[in-house]
């Protein structure tokens, strides 16, 4: 999910900017320099899983992630996500210089805020609510980043309205199934290598070369 | 072996113990003693505890017990490690954890500028390691992709550039074709430094090695302490398929 | 996977300190995207088509990008013209078709355009290491920039990984299909990747102490300064103010 170029104003591209400018910053301040190459690999992950598409009835859409991406980064998702789009746009260019600071903003807040609700559910809890903490992140992450999409647009112009609606109600079903995939994700990565879950900041106790 | 040097030992390994968090110890009162000039081969069965055994020596794992002496200096903190690491090369076992650099030049001059080398010198040396590897034409190509024995090659060039006084390899020969064990074994051969190399691969071992050591139970076992260039013990390892030279 | 088609050449482009043609890149991209009038837009195209041919780029790889990426301005053609009320172009049976919608649209296929062509002729001319180097010499954090590298080099890596474990999926006889069953081997197959990048991680970082890193990165090249470099700003300084009075002119 992205903005292309040309589309937002001024005032919209430099607020979006702005916004993610800070957030990145908050980020790369908890970013502890040894936690860089966790955050790389996850961001490079995050990158390669936009590429990989899943099934939906006759169609098929791409993953977008951010929820677990948010849930096993914290605040760190910001730097990831920027990374990762600006990959995209050099490489693919799909987004591109004047919109990475929205599209930074429309995916990497509502992971930081995902990680922030549920985060704790997840890491505290068992069974039947860690499952629910799961799909809640990972369906409310896109259906957030879709919100914060449309208002953009509708902040650009008032004609983009219904272009806007299109685009929120067309990622419904994406929302379901980015829900269903984190929370199955999530329950995974429970059971596999809980210490994934513990935020890249107190990362994985195996290694006190790294956390010393 | 030549007696008449005193021995001058690098890694010195005294009862030391290592165990993961929450499981039984892996290394359980080890001893061992690398001197300098001294090549040698660590056999072991997978799980072993041959990978823990080299991240103990740099300093990456914390020994729970024990001493280790590098260069005859005491490793006491994280600190000593630091300056150990510089010492002691150690080839990972898979390069793509190794390599992270765009480029060759890039990957194989990080170590020499973080010791502090300037643009030139790091350059230099990076560029005389590349050559004596017969890498030279391989400088600005892109690590990831170079094909896995040249990978394997371009990460060994990494830690020469540091000029180690003594290597760790990890199982060099992991995925290399014939032809790339074949240079790697001749690089071996001519590189001045003490080593010891883990492998499961005993002709290997054989052929770059003098000393062959096992592990087992979380101890180098000095009984089964194989010279090469003795046949009774050769012989010990006789039901593992292999050459005599 | 990833290719970077355009980084090879030898064009005067190519040949420009890197540091200057991202700078370049981003103040001709923010003035096109405030552009409104449709002369001043074609305008900015006309410059970026030239920025594209001057780079000796191969037109029909460009074309394919760039048609690549506007899906998401075709949505704009879907909805806008028939929703953006005002003056009406044509009628079309039970479609009305306006001509305010028409314009935006069509200035939001102008804009795009011009700033993807201008980024693709400056900044996807440069290979990944370059662009890093370009990076760090412009002062971005420390942080973010190993975070880029970093990023790059290893999406190689996860790649291959997602590859071995496809294809052990696929060996057992998994189809994809719209199935709780399929979404969760997805999950499991991203769980794993995540696992694993999460190991490699590690052993990384550790593979960069052995090196002697603390924390600091250090560059091995050196932008050489040259006269060319001050003309090519210079020009672009030139053009975005030709952009710029054109749109006031037009404006009114």
């Amino acid at each position: 999910m992205h903005i292309s170029e040309g589309i937002l104003t001024w005032p919209v591209l430099a607020s979006g900017a702005a916004f993610a400018a800070a957030g990145t910053a908050v980020g790369l301040k908890k970013l502890k320099t040894e936690d860089i190459p966790k955050t790389a690999i996850l961001s490079a992950a995050f990158f390669v899983a936009s590429l990989i598409h899943v099934p939906i009835g006759p169609a098929s859409a791409h993953l977008i992630l951010n929820g677990i991406v948010g849930l096993l980064l914290g605040w760190a998702a910001f730097p990831a996500i920027l990374v990762a789009l600006f990959l995209q746009a050099l490489f693919f260019q799909y987004g591109g210089i004047t919109t990475l600071g929205v599209n930074t903003l429309l995916m990497a807040l509502p992971a930081v805020l995902c990680y922030l609700v549920f985060h704790p559910l997840i890491i505290k809890k068992d069974g039947y609510t860690a499952s629910a903490a799961g799909f809640a992140g990972g369906f409310l992450s896109v259906l957030f980043s879709g919100i914060i999409l449309a208002a953009f647009l509708i902040f650009a112009h008032r004609a983009f309205t219904e272009v806007a609606y299109f685009i929120v109600s067309i990622h419904l079903p994406i929302m379901i199934i980015e829900g269903i995939i984190t929370m199955f994700c999530i329950g995974f990565l429970k059971k596999v290598q809980p210490s994934l879950l513990g935020s890249v900041y107190g990362f994985d106790g195996s290694n006190p070369a790294i956390t010393k | 072996m030549d007696n008449t040097t005193p021995p001058d030992p690098v890694i010195e390994l005294d009862h030391i113990r290592y165990a993961y968090p929450g499981e039984d110890p892996v290394l359980r009162d080890l001893s061992f003693t690398l001197n300098r000039g001294e090549r040698t081969g660590l056999l072991a069965p997978n799980g072993s505890g041959k990978t823990t055994l080299f991240h103990v020596i740099v300093g990456l794992l914390p020994i729970s017990g024990g001493t280790i002496r590098i260069l005859g200096r005491n490793m006491e903190s994280e600190k000593d490690f630091v300056w150990a690491r510089k010492k002691a090369g150690l080839l990972f076992q898979d390069a793509d954890d190794q390599l992270f650099s765009p480029t060759v030049i890039d990957d194989v001059a990080f170590g020499p500028l973080n010791m502090g080398k300037t643009r030139e010198e790091a350059l230099s040396v990076s560029r005389r390691v590349l050559s004596f590897l017969g890498l030279s034409e391989f400088e600005n190509r892109i690590t990831f992709k170079l094909s896995g024995g040249e990978k394997k090659l371009v990460s060994l060039a990494t830690i020469l550039s540091m000029e180690p006084e003594v290597l760790l390899l990890d199982e060099p020969l992991n995925g290399l074709d014939q032809a790339t064990r074949t240079r790697l074994t001749g690089v071996l051969e001519s590189i001045d430094a003490s080593y010891i190399i883990i492998s499961h691969d005993i002709d290997f071992l054989l052929d770059c090695t003098d000393t062959i050591y096992c592990l087992r139970d979380g101890k180098t076992e000095k009984d089964t302490t194989v010279h090469v260039h003795s046949h009774d013990h050769a012989h010990m390892m006789g039901h593992i398929p292999h050459q005599h030279k | 996977m990833l290719s970077e088609p355009f980084s090879i050449g030898n064009s005067v482009i190519h040949r420009i300190d890197p540091r200057h043609r991202i700078l370049a890149a981003f103040l001709y991209s923010v003035v096109v995207a405030v552009l409104y009038q449709l002369q001043a837009l074609a305008l900015a195209t006309a410059f970026s088509g030239l920025l594209v041919k001057t780079a000796g780029l191969d037109g029909k790889a460009v074309f394919r990008r760039l048609a690549l990426v506007n899906g998401f301005v075709a949505l704009f053609w879907l909805i806008l013209p028939f929703t953006a009320k005002g003056d009406i172009l044509f009628e079309a049976g039970p479609l009305t078709v306006y001509e305010a919608g028409v314009l935006m649209a069509l200035q939001i296929t102008l804009k795009s355009n011009a700033i993807i062509m201008a980024f693709i002729s400056l900044v996807s001319t440069m290979s990944f290491s370059t662009l890093g180097y370009a990076l760090r010499s412009l002062k971005l954090p420390h942080k973010l920039v190993f975070l880029f590298i970093l990023t790059y080099r290893y999406i190689f890596v996860i790649e291959q990984e997602y590859r071995k474990i496809w294809r052990s999926v696929k060996v057992r006889g998994f189809s994809p299909a719209t199935s709780i069953h399929c979404y969760k081997t997805y999950a499991y197959m991203i769980g794993m990747i995540f696992v694993r990048a999460a190991a490699r991680a590690d052993r990384v970082y550790r593979a960069m102490l052995c090196r002697g890193f603390n924390g600091r990165f250090h560059s091995l090249s050196d932008f050489p300064a040259s006269g060319k470099n001050g003309l090519f700003l210079f020009i672009a300084i030139v053009c975005t103010v030709l952009l710029v009075s054109t749109e006031w002119y037009f404006h009114g």
